[in-house]
């Protein structure tokens, strides 16, 4: 049996009784599904370390007090879905120049934070595993008559739930590509190059898998590495945007552009 | 209440994580140019002007196991572990353009108690744009010393640091040679080779396009990336692998431990183990078009419904493996879209 969302919590961030963890350790190294969100969830752990700290606006703090209240009533689905309507709401005021950053340097900072955090967030509003419905089925099902009929509800949960995924996916890229694409002459052109270049390859790989799911929707390795490649140009486009932000820091303002006036003159 | 990740999220979105107090600093010292220009009047090509040349050299008490960074913009970095407790600091300024631009970059050393930040400063605020200026790097630290290196475009090598080792660089490569303790080795565009690990936590490398080339390591656990790049890990024992490429390869060559948890994920790439008297392995393996092939002696098995779903999805699109060698007690998880999956015997 899976342990639930919050113990997995409490296990990736080293916040679980010693007894649980070793509990959750044993199970995390034999259910691929399990590991592989325990390695999410410390991926958003790492990542959100990595963000730029800033100044709250007032009203950020209201929004978080209402998502704790909510989550407090128990009203833990609804209370995520809030969270992330103040991620997006906060991350259309501060594009649109609403917000209350007192700079443009300011405001800039925290698109960039927002966005890549709304990524994280709607990735992990709906993860998908491949194999786990199937994994889930109970197996008595497969002895009585009706197992033609549960196979062939179990698949199409499956390609739902892939569906679903994929279209949060998608929408978790296009966000994170609008900023990479807006900003990316805050990199050198070679690194851009080089980055466009591989992002291609990511999505060739995307192609061959969807093609892969067309021929043979039920494939579990279609699936996965459909699923895979997804979080790999998630994850690429996470690091092109850290990129910009460190280019954009301090001295190193300029940097790219230095870089580049190098490369074009052979030193 | 527990802070939850999502909630972490949404708060960091909002900007709701205040600003944490930046250690003041102390006693900053800034060395405009040291030594006058030198000039090497090389002439090396129809667009380039000689060479011209500033150098830069310092030495400061760190202590043993003191700690240094290095953040450069254009050059390399090479680091040598050294005697003693004394850090020294080589840099030599180069540019093929007006002699000039040479004072427009500076060399910032933060010394404070144990810690020396060493960082190339560019002035943006004069008219920089077309601004040639590289610094290459050469330091020795106490042996002892943890040294955490960034570099936007240039190579970082790093030899004979015993202390904790951070790399990580843009467009250049990152090689370390009898480092043991390299935490993080990173690049963009370059490769990154590692050699003699010997680490009790975890080891993390990667590369986007360049490939990803570690031997002789010992550690915890290795988290190996690339999405064009081959992985390639030999005389390697560690408890947990990670590794996943899209269209490059990966090949582990070594011993596996014993209730050792190993997963790789490729697109387009062969996955390879070779391993040296493995005691034994549960493998769950599978690939859409490649081929699954073991040297070793597997037992065959799985679930009933995953062996009911592969006999009704025979062929391409379904090539999957449960099976276990020896005492079962390592776990290696495969996938590979295109590729196959081999498992050797050393």
């Amino acid at each position: 049996m899976h342990p639930n969302e919050e113990t997995l919590n409490a296990y990736a961030d080293g916040s679980l009784p010693a007894n649980e963890a070793a509990e959750i350790e044993r199970h995390v190294a034999s259910c691929v599904s399990c590991r592989q969100l325990v390695d999410d969830l410390r991926e958003i752990l790492r990542a959100a370390g990595d963000l730029d700290l800033q100044d709250p606006p007032a009203r950020a703090w209201m929004r978080i007090e209402r998502a704790i209240q909510l989550e407090q009533e128990g009203a833990r689905a609804e209370g995520a879905r809030e969270g992330a309507r103040a991620v997006q709401a906060g991350e259309r005021d501060l594009v649109s120049g609403h917000g209350h950053g007192p700079a443009a340097a300011g405001r800039y900072g925290r698109w960039l934070a927002a966005a890549a955090a709304l990524v994280l967030a709607t990735v992990v509003g709906l993860r998908y595993a491949p194999g786990r419905s199937q994994v889930a089925a109970p197996a008595s099902q497969a002895r009585d008559g009706a197992a033609q009929a549960s196979a062939g509800d179990a698949a199409q949960s499956v390609e739902n739930e892939l569906r679903q995924a994929e279209a949060h996916y998608e929408n978790a890229i296009k966000g994170l590509e609008q900023i990479a694409n807006a900003e990316q002459n805050a990199l050198d052109p070679r690194t851009a190059a080089t980055l466009q270049k591989n992002l291609a390859v990511i999505d060739q790989a995307i192609s061959e898998s969807r093609a892969a799911i067309r021929s043979q929707p039920a494939s579990e390795p279609a699936q996965q590495s459909l699923i895979e490649n997804f979080k790999t140009k998630i994850a690429l486009l996470q690091d092109t945007v850290a990129l910009i932000n460190e280019m954009r820091k301090g001295n190193e303002a300029g940097a790219a552009r230095i870089v580049s006036g190098l490369k074009q003159k052979g030193n | 209440m527990r802070l939850t990740p999502l909630m972490l999220l949404a708060a960091l979105a909002a900007g709701a994580v205040p600003a944490l107090a930046q250690d003041a600093p102390q006693h900053i010292v800034v060395v405009h140019q040291s030594v006058g220009a030198a000039r090497t009047a090389a002439y090396q090509g129809r667009d380039r002007g000689p060479e011209q040349t500033d150098r830069f050299s310092r030495k400061l008490k760190l202590g043993r196991d003191g700690r240094v960074s290095i953040g450069n913009i254009s050059g390399d970095i090479v680091v040598t572990g050294g005697a003693g407790d004394e850090l020294s600091i080589d840099a030599v300024k180069r540019t093929r353009g007006d002699q000039s631009q040479l004072a427009n970059v500076r060399i910032t050393v933060d010394d404070r108690a144990g810690r020396v930040d060493v960082r190339t400063e560019y002035d943006m605020s004069r008219s920089t744009r077309n601004n040639s200026v590289s610094v290459d790097y050469t330091v020795t630290v106490p042996a002892g010393a943890s040294v955490e290196l960034k570099s936007v475009s240039g190579s970082i090598k790093v030899t004979g640091v015993r202390g904790a080792v951070r790399a990580e660089s843009v467009s250049g490569d990152v090689t370390t040679t009898d480092t043991p303790k390299v935490e993080l080795a990173k690049s963009v565009s370059g490769d990154v080779t590692l050699s003699g690990i010997q680490i009790e936590g975890d080891l993390s490398a990667s590369s986007v396009s360049g490939a990803v080339r570690a031997k002789g390591v010992k550690a915890h656990s290795l988290d190996l990336g690339s999405v064009s790049g081959d992985l390639t890990v030999s005389d390697v024992t560690c408890d947990r692998l990670n590794a996943k490429s899209v269209s490059g390869a990966f090949e582990y060559s070594g011993n596996i431990s014993r209730g050792g948890v190993y997963d790789v994920n490729l697109h387009s790439g062969t996955a390879r183990f070779v391993l040296a008297n493995p005691t034994g392995f549960e493998l769950t393996a599978n690939t859409f078009s490649g081929n699954i092939r073991s040297d070793l002696p597997l037992t065959i098995g799985g679930d009933r419904d995953r062996d009911r779903n592969n006999r009704e999805h025979r062929g391409p699109g379904n090539r999957a493996m449960r099976a276990t060698f020896g005492d079962g007690s390592a776990t290696l998880t495969v996938h590979t879209f295109s590729g196959d999956i081999v498992i050797a015997r050393r």
